[in-house]
């Protein structure tokens, strides 16, 4: 036990001498994450907003055969301009959002009382670009179809709610903090990766850096155990992933109370007694980040090699996440034993601001430190081998 | 007090089984400078890398003052200084904390170890840089900080593989001193090395190991006469058959 608290301060303080490490992971990573999800944030909200403040540019196919209609739409904001020749074509090639045409027997139809015919050309592929625009033209078309409508029935002397057999109300129930959007969704991800792989340079530089530094083979000949070294090792470095953590949570917690509320969405900001939730969420992460680490570090040869494997380590928080996107699913109990799986909906649900139960956090937590325990035994088994500081 | 039995070690490469260490004995003496002799690739580094438990033996055994390193690993790492053939420090570390980390590992409370820090710089002529990182320390000053570093729980037998490598004239002579200063204070000394004036200049016995095999034992006096070579150059070639590696 002495020899991983040696081990642990030791590889803190070296750790701590090292400014590259520290200015990464204490200044770049917490100020990068707020930032990226700051950024992200303002610029959706403001793009809505364009999309749904700005005059509508409108071409129409067939504007002689429905002049009032588009008169009716003039006074809603919306400019109406000549159609290009393909109107699909111009769609498809991204140079209209959604183009109108009026059908030749508009006019005809209209003055008989059956259903005029129109078309909205549109490609719903491109939900981020066009999606706003449709919408707000088809809230547009059928406001002009009930208004139109209630006329007729009006004229007709029958009362306009006799075509309304329906009248559908809703009710929200997401709280202020539920509300959802695409930063919130990437919330949980850039955590469970920054704890994940945060310790990396430090875990790399206190196994595969340590053999090329050739300081491994004295090491290894004091009486303190392998086991005690790794867990030293693995200790540091899931401390310092989550200082690391700390930094960015409070960092980020401090960016939204400078954006100005109507610019950003509210439910990013994490209320503060959220923040010690997160770190216990994702401390499971964080150790089995250190000790996978530890392990692939002993298993490789050198740094660079060490550091080959980050594609592969950033990808696997983001399954979850991917799985998620594809197959939305309710939360279930067995979900927070599978590791990301877990944390990404505890994290959701912090932020939330909902309550965990006592038996999710000892199911989450449990699992976690099963998991833990296994790649630390192959971790040590690894660290047993004569090759690892046998390399000459 | 070390003595080694019938030791062997073969290695799988990509070519076949290569046996580095092949049936090697010997014994090396309390108050006495043990040398291990041979050319580069002989089997020196794998011969003292299981006496310091860092490879098994295939066959064969070891014992560190009667201790067997198979059994006893932390017992025997507990009596054994040890100064690899790798000897890196932590670079950004100072002096004082690389020595003081491997004190606190081998279970020294502070006082001792700022007491073996103090002694050790003494004896090495290291006081002015125990303060400095390690970074940019010159070969001389690594390696005084590495000898201090396995030195730092006053252990009664000493293994240095190569302690003189890379080292100017000056920093050799002044190491020489301090290793017969460890032999005077009734130590175990083993230095492995394939310089032979090294060898002939500081051993009271040498042990010539060529291709995984002793081939020559004795003091300096004895292999020249054994030999009937009148230099001990002449005689360690002859010893081993050739002068192949003696050009380092």
């Amino acid at each position: 036990m002495n020899a991983v608290w040696t081990v642990f301060r030791k590889e803190l303080l070296d750790a701590f001498r090292d400014r590259r490490m520290v200015l990464v992971a204490l200044v770049v990573m917490p100020l990068a994450v707020p930032l990226l999800l700051a950024g992200l944030s303002t610029l959706g909200m403001r793009k809505q907003a364009e999309q749904l403040e700005r005059t509508l540019e409108l071409p129409v196919v067939g504007r002689e055969h429905a002049p009032n209609l588009l008169a009716w739409l003039a006074t809603h904001d919306v400019r109406v301009i000549d159609a290009p020749a393909d109107p699909e074509a111009a769609v498809r090639g991204q140079r209209h959002e959604a183009i109108l045409r009026i059908s030749p027997s508009y006019a005809e139809d209209w003055r008989a009382g059956r259903p005029a015919s129109l078309e909205l050309v549109y490609d719903s592929s491109r939900p981020l670009q066009s999606g706003a625009t449709v919408a707000r033209l088809r809230g547009l078309l059928d406001a002009y179809d009930r208004e139109v409508g209630a006329l007729r029935l009006v004229a007709r002397g029958i009362h306009p709610s006799v075509a309304q057999p329906l009248r559908l109300g809703s009710r929200d129930v997401a709280t202020p903090e539920s509300r959802f959007d695409l930063a919130q969704q990437m919330l949980p991800y850039l955590l469970l990766l920054l704890a994940f792989v945060g310790g990396m340079q430090l875990a790399v530089d206190a196994t595969a850096g340590e053999r090329e530094r050739q300081s491994l083979e004295p090491l290894l000949a004091t009486p303190a155990s392998r086991e005690a070294i790794i867990s030293g090792k693995i200790l540091a470095t899931a401390a310092f992933t989550l200082l690391s953590l700390l930094a960015t949570l409070v960092m980020y917690r401090v960016a939204f109370t400078f954006v100005p509320e109507n610019r950003v969405d509210a439910s990013l900001a994490v209320p503060a007694d959220a923040l010690v939730k997160l770190l216990l969420v994702v401390l499971p992460v964080v150790l089995l980040g250190a000790t996978v680490l530890t392990a692939l570090a002993a298993f490789a040869r050198s740094h660079r090699e060490a550091q080959g494997y980050l594609p592969l380590l950033i990808f696997l928080p983001m399954l979850p996440t991917l799985y998620l996107m594809v197959a939305p699913v309710k939360t279930r109990a067995w979900m927070l034993a599978v590791p990301f799986l877990g944390q990404n909906q505890l994290i959701l649900r912090v932020l939330r601001g909902e309550r965990i139960a006592p038996f999710e956090w000892a199911l989450s937590l449990g699992a976690g430190a099963l998991l833990v325990v296994a790649v630390w035994w192959l971790a040590a088994r690894l660290y047993h081998r004569e090759q690892l500081a046998a390399s000459g | 007090m070390i003595e080694v039995i019938e030791l062997r070690k073969s290695f799988a490469t990509r070519t076949g089984r290569v046996t580095a260490v092949d049936g090697v004995s010997f014994r090396a003496a309390d108050g006495e400078i043990t040398g291990l002799l041979g050319p580069n690739g002989a089997g020196k580094t794998t011969t003292l890398r299981m006496l310091y438990t860092l490879m098994q033996p295939e066959s064969g055994r070891v014992l560190i003052d009667g201790h067997d390193p198979a059994a006893r690993p932390d017992e025997v790492r507990r009596r054994l200084g040890v100064l690899p053939d790798a000897r890196g420090l932590y670079k950004r570390l100072t002096a004082r904390e690389n020595i003081a980390y491997f004190g606190r590992l081998h279970g020294l409370d502070p006082a001792r170890i700022d007491e073996r820090v103090a002694r050790l710089a003494d004896a090495l002529g290291m006081r002015e840089i125990l303060d400095r990182r390690a970074e940019g320390f010159s070969q001389g000053e690594r390696t005084k900080t590495a000898i201090a570093r396995a030195l730092v729980h006053d252990p009664r037998n000493v293994l240095l593989d190569e302690p003189t490598n890379g080292l100017d004239v000056m920093t050799t002579r002044s190491l020489r001193g301090f290793l017969r200063e460890l032999r005077a204070e009734g130590r175990c000394v083993l230095l492995s090395s394939h310089v032979m004036q090294e060898v002939a200049a500081l051993c009271d016995r040498i042990v010539v190991i060529a291709r995984g095999r002793v081939v020559a034992r004795g003091t300096p006096d004895e292999l020249r006469e054994r030999t009937g070579e009148a230099s001990l150059e002449d005689a360690f070639v002859r010893a081993i058959g050739s002068d192949e590696g003696l050009l380092a």
